[in-house]
């Protein structure tokens, strides 16, 4: 098979032509099929994704036990001073196509062109039709360009361009206040995070040997290493800021409060960006920077205490939401702390290897949550859209009826997130807790630290079957409940004869059957068998690999904790439904404090944006009645200077003619004294 | 007979363009003003002539013969204008005239104003003789 690599270009420039074509000609020509272009760009740079997965799979079939030789695409962009010589920049448009970019872009491209699909079906009588094709193919052009980028000046470019995508497709309803306001949040608590990110990338920059791309700074830190004079103190602070960025882009506690209310937008993008790709950056820089990480322990232990963190505390927030969108959306958090308590957990213990298995598990528990992360968010949104945009589970009830398939395919991705035995979370998050209790048993530093680690990331399991299956219940079982709006819906078959069919056309439910496949499959295909670990762990820079042997003892564990979650919300929302409403009660205040998200956004609003608005007074004030008068008086001084010299001006001929010799007479001194 | 050296020539030219400046300076009266200005104009046609020749070429000459034309042409338009605005004022003082002054400010009192030139008595008024033709009354609106 000839190498498709050369023509990894395709892959972002597919979704961009598709963007701009949609763009230009969807709201005028195309309008009803504006669809077409991002569907066709998606599959085609889906194709090329396979394509260039194979291209590489076979590269590290050829050369086992070697590094794969790796194919850039390579086009000039920036290049100032010598760089050669370590002293300027050079950034390229460069691709690269390593096992674990080309991992993330087949992701990207093929759950990206499903929820295209799926989106035909959603949003088929909105306004905004076209424009939601042009802004998701943007996504995707910016998402392929992130993944693919040999270097952190085009990775920064496509971080900031999904960031862009994410704020215009949260308020794709931007006349609804709700949705403007959530996309201006999201906009700017992830613009915390990228500052950071920057920095990170300037300071690796001027203190790792002026380069900008990954291959030349991870080699300069490895000889430095080597050699002994690496600065440990500045590499932890240069992978604390790249941090900073992830923890922005990946929802992570303190900066995970702009993903809820992200769920404004319309449930696909909920699906795409803010579940399956764009949050899962942050996870994708840090494991794309592991050469850095590993090399910087204490940096190492914050990722994983605060992935580990933002699991546990999201997770019991999503115990008490009503909403279904957003139980999904404290899950992703949630999920997210988990790859990134997987990355932290990547020390060196002993051998190197087990850095590599740490951050496998981690990217494994990426793959298999982008798939049924998009399923669930994919069928909230089937449900919703034959709810009547109604989202609230108290509202409705015993949809299983109703909605068949959407029934089927959310319980499979609610069995697969929830770590349901055999099931493809269940691998992933196996692989995690097992990541997590080695470098407990045998990191260098913090070991006990991380067995607390360990132990909050097995409670979270526990926690994420029960909340999974909470809104499952809620949802799919108990009486039939279906609120008016369902049938006021502008295609509701209204009642033909018996029941009306409230079901989603098939548009929406074929894509959500082929995610159901790969949720359900996609880890006992690709876990067990090794074959996921083996392909990424051949992307340079990764410490060598070797298999681990399954640990039966995290199964077995894991396993009971999941059917234990499931097991309590089966009992509490189907045998005893009465149950839930005293627990609350008899706990009024945990409750409370659950439903109200621990008052995170009240204590930003009190402690950081009250006084930043005070500030801001201040300066107002200080610009009105200082700035503006030294503005004004600077005006002032020439009006007066004016009306001095305005007699000058009188009208008589000969006081000019005079003026003018006596200016004449001085210019010809002067120029007789420079002689 | 040798010629003289050209620093006489331009003495010469100096003095008129002074002159005139003076005069253009120091007079009211518009047509001596005027005249002055020509004055200054000659004083360097004088400079003009004798670098010519020192240097033994024609090109001050020729722009001479267009500095002439067009003093010819200006003193025409400038006759004109001065009449036009001694008909306006009746008087050719040239400080009966600053309007364009900046506005606001008052304008410039003359100490020692002219004397007023006396009013010119009109033409005799003929009577007319002989008979109007007949002609066909206009039909033009222009």
């Amino acid at each position: 098979m000839s190498d498709v690599r050369p023509y990894l270009w395709l892959i972002p420039a597919l979704p961009l032509t598709a963007a701009a074509i949609t763009g230009v000609f969807g709201p005028r020509l195309l309008r009803r099929h504006s669809h077409w272009p991002c569907i066709l760009a998606g599959a085609g740079a889906c194709v090329v994704a396979v394509l260039t997965c194979l291209a590489v799979y076979q590269d590290i079939a050829a050369s086992e036990h070697s590094q794969p030789q790796q194919v850039r695409v390579y086009y000039e962009w920036i290049r100032v001073g010598d760089p050669g010589a370590g002293r300027g920049i050079e950034v390229g448009f460069g691709l690269n196509a390593d096992a674990l970019s080309a991992m993330m872009v087949l992701v990207v491209t093929f759950v990206g062109t499903l929820i295209a699909i799926y989106s035909v079906g959603y949003m088929h009588d909105d306004e905004g039709y076209a424009r939601f094709f042009a802004e998701v193919s943007l996504f995707l052009f910016m998402m392929t360009t992130l993944v693919l980028a040999d270097n952190f000046v085009l990775l920064y470019l496509g971080w900031e361009g999904v960031g862009l995508c994410s704020y215009l497709l949260i308020g794709f309803w931007f006349t609804k206040p709700a949705a403007a306001a959530a996309a201006r949040k999201a906009f700017l608590v992830t613009r915390i995070g990228d500052m950071g990110l920057l920095l990170g990338i300037l300071l690796l920059w001027s203190r790792f040997g002026h380069y900008l791309d990954y291959q030349h700074i991870f080699d300069n830190v490895q000889s430095a290493h080597k050699a002994g004079t690496l600065d440990y103190g500045l590499l932890t602070t240069a992978c604390l800021l790249l941090l900073c960025g992830a923890v922005g882009k990946s929802a992570q506690f303190p900066l995970h409060v702009w993903l809820p209310d992200a769920m404004e937008g319309p449930t696909p993008v909920s699906a795409l960006i803010h579940a399956a790709t764009m949050v899962t950056a942050g996870v994708y820089l840090v494991a794309r920077c592991t050469p850095l990480f590993a090399l910087a322990p204490d940096a190492q232990v914050i990722v994983a205490s605060l992935g580990a963190l933002s699991a546990l505390l999201t997770a019991l927030i999503a115990l008490t939401q009503n909403d279904l969108k957003r139980v999904l959306a404290y899950s992703t958090i949630s999920q997210l702390g988990y790859m990134f308590l997987a990355l932290g957990s990547g020390v060196r213990s002993g051998s190197e290897a087990f850095v590599t298995f740490a951050v496998l598990a981690a990217l494994f528990h990426l793959f298999t949550h982008a798939f049924f992360k998009a399923l669930l968010f994919l069928s909230a949104g089937s449900v919703m859209h034959a709810m009547g945009n109604v989202i609230d589970m108290r509202r409705f009830g015993g949809l299983r009826k109703v909605l068949p398939q959407t029934h089927w395919t959310f319980l499979c991705g609610g069995a697969a997130l929830a770590g349901f035995p055999l099931l493809s979370g269940f691998w992933s998050k196996d692989e995690i807790l097992d990541a997590a209790w080695t470098a407990g048993l045998h990191a260098e530093q913090y070991r006990g630290w991380y067995l607390v680690l360990w132990l909050v990331g097995l409670l979270t399991a526990g926690l994420t079957a029960f909340y999974t299956f909470r809104a499952y219940f809620m949802t799919f079982w108990g009486e039939e409940r279906i609120p008016q709006e369902a049938f006021e819906h502008p295609h509701g078959h209204a009642a033909h004869g018996g029941t009306p069919r409230l079901e989603s056309p098939p548009v929406m439910t074929v894509p959500l059957m082929v995610l159901a496949v790969f949720a359900v499959g996609v880890g006992l295909v690709l876990g067990p068998t090794h074959l996921f670990g083996h392909f990424v762990a051949h992307t340079p820079d990764l410490p060598e690999y070797e298999a681990e042997v399954p640990n039966y003892f995290m199964m077995v564990i894991s396993s009971l904790v999941a059917l234990a979650g499931i097991a309590t919300a089966w009992w509490m929302y189907v045998r005893q439904p009465d149950l839930p409403a005293r627990l609350a009660k008899s706990a009024q205040g945990l409750y409370q404090l659950s439903l109200n998200k621990f008052h995170i956004d009240e204590l930003y609003e009190a402690f950081l944006l009250a006084p930043l608005a005070g500030f801001t007074t201040f300066i107002r004030i200080f610009d009105l009645y200082v700035l503006d008068s030294l503005v004004d008086l600077t005006g002032q001084l020439f009006r007066w200077l004016g009306l001095r010299f305005r007699p000058v001006q009188n009208g008589l001929v000969q006081f000019y003619a005079l003026a003018m010799v006596l200016g004449l007479t001085v210019f010809l001194i002067a120029l007789l004294l420079k002689l | 007979m040798t010629a003289l050296p050209l620093h006489h020539y331009l003495v010469v030219g100096a003095v008129l363009f002074a002159l005139g400046l003076i005069g253009f300076l120091a007079r009211r009266n518009l047509i001596i003003m005027f005249l002055c200005v020509e004055m200054m104009l000659q004083g360097v046609s004088v400079n003009l002539a004798a670098f010519a020749r020192y240097r033994g070429n024609l090109q001050g000459q020729a722009f001479i013969l267009f500095l002439v034309a067009v003093a010819a042409c200006e003193a025409a338009i400038a006759l004109a204008l001065i009449l036009m605005l001694y008909r306006r004022r009746h008087s050719l003082d040239v400080s009966k005239w600053q309007e364009l002054r900046e506005p606001g400010e008052g304008p410039t009192e003359d100490v020692e104003p002219l004397p007023p030139t006396p009013r010119e008595p009109p033409l005799p008024h003929l009577t007319p003789a002989g008979v109007e033709p007949e002609h066909r009354p206009e039909e033009s609106h222009v």
